[in-house]
């Protein structure tokens, strides 16, 4: 297979990939676009496999590693300004206090997905400490699992019951202001 | 820096793709190499200069 037919493959599952997903949220259906998702990146996998010619070499690495990094900078800075902004007008809009804590959130495990990642590229890998650093990773993925089921699991909200909403364990922002059915 | 990869491909009669197939990397690569636009690293420096039969001291000319 040439590179161009890979090229063009590869664009026109990012398109299909695309609508399923928009699809999916119009259809409150989250199943399909995760089971496209992985059958789409295994077939570009077995395609790559079959692709001769150099599909990305030392420059290529060298300029996405610097892509890479601007890339979480700025997300970084624009996500620390905008939770910032939210938070401040969470009175104003209750609806802002937990895009804001989901900013937040998502900037620490960034930043910390890159902290562990760099450091085994730039140390661990060529050291002995291979294993426990590994390790010490899943155990931390384990914690940050539990923290975020914990954080999204809705065990401190408002609910809608008989047209009325009812706290439900400690919630930290006062009841939605739309109506409840 | 400066480069004598064009000179060195030319007398070995090679193109920019037959020279980037032989060192493993996207014609994209010798093209930058060629114009000085770009700082290999040591393995692909030593693999050019294997492909051209010449050394790395001769290829590339740092000011």
């Amino acid at each position: 297979m040439t590179l161009k037919k890979y090229q063009k493959i590869k664009l026109a599952l990012v398109v299909i990939i695309s609508i399923i997903f928009s699809q999916s949220i119009v259809f409150k259906n989250f199943i399909i676009p995760i089971i496209v998702l992985i059958i789409s990146s295994l077939i570009l996998m077995i395609l790559r496999r079959r692709v001769k010619e150099i599909v990305a070499d030392e420059r290529d690495y060298i300029v996405g590693g610097k892509s890479a990094l601007l890339t979480i900078q700025v997300y970084s800075w624009a996500a620390a300004i905008f939770m910032f902004v939210l938070y401040a007008l969470r009175d104003t809009n209750p609806s802002f206090e937990p895009i804001a804590i989901t900013l937040a959130f998502s900037t620490c495990l960034l930043m910390i997905l890159y902290s562990l990642i760099f450091r085994f590229y730039n140390q661990v890998k060529f050291t002995e400490k291979k294993g426990k650093f590994i390790t010490l990773v899943i155990v931390l993925t384990i914690f940050i699992s539990i923290f975020t089921l914990r954080l999204f699991s809705g065990e401190d909200n408002w609910i809608c019951k008989q047209g009325q909403w009812v706290k439900h364990g400690n919630p930290s922002f006062s009841a939605p202001t739309i109506p409840c059915k | 820096m400066e480069t004598k990869i064009k000179e060195y491909r030319a007398k070995n009669n090679l193109t920019q793709q037959e020279l980037a197939d032989k060192v493993d990397v996207r014609r994209e690569t010798i093209v930058f190499l060629e114009q000085g636009k770009y700082n290999p690293s040591l393995k692909l420096a030593h693999d050019v200069a294997v492909a051209l039969k010449t050394t790395i001291t001769s290829l590339f000319i740092f000011d």
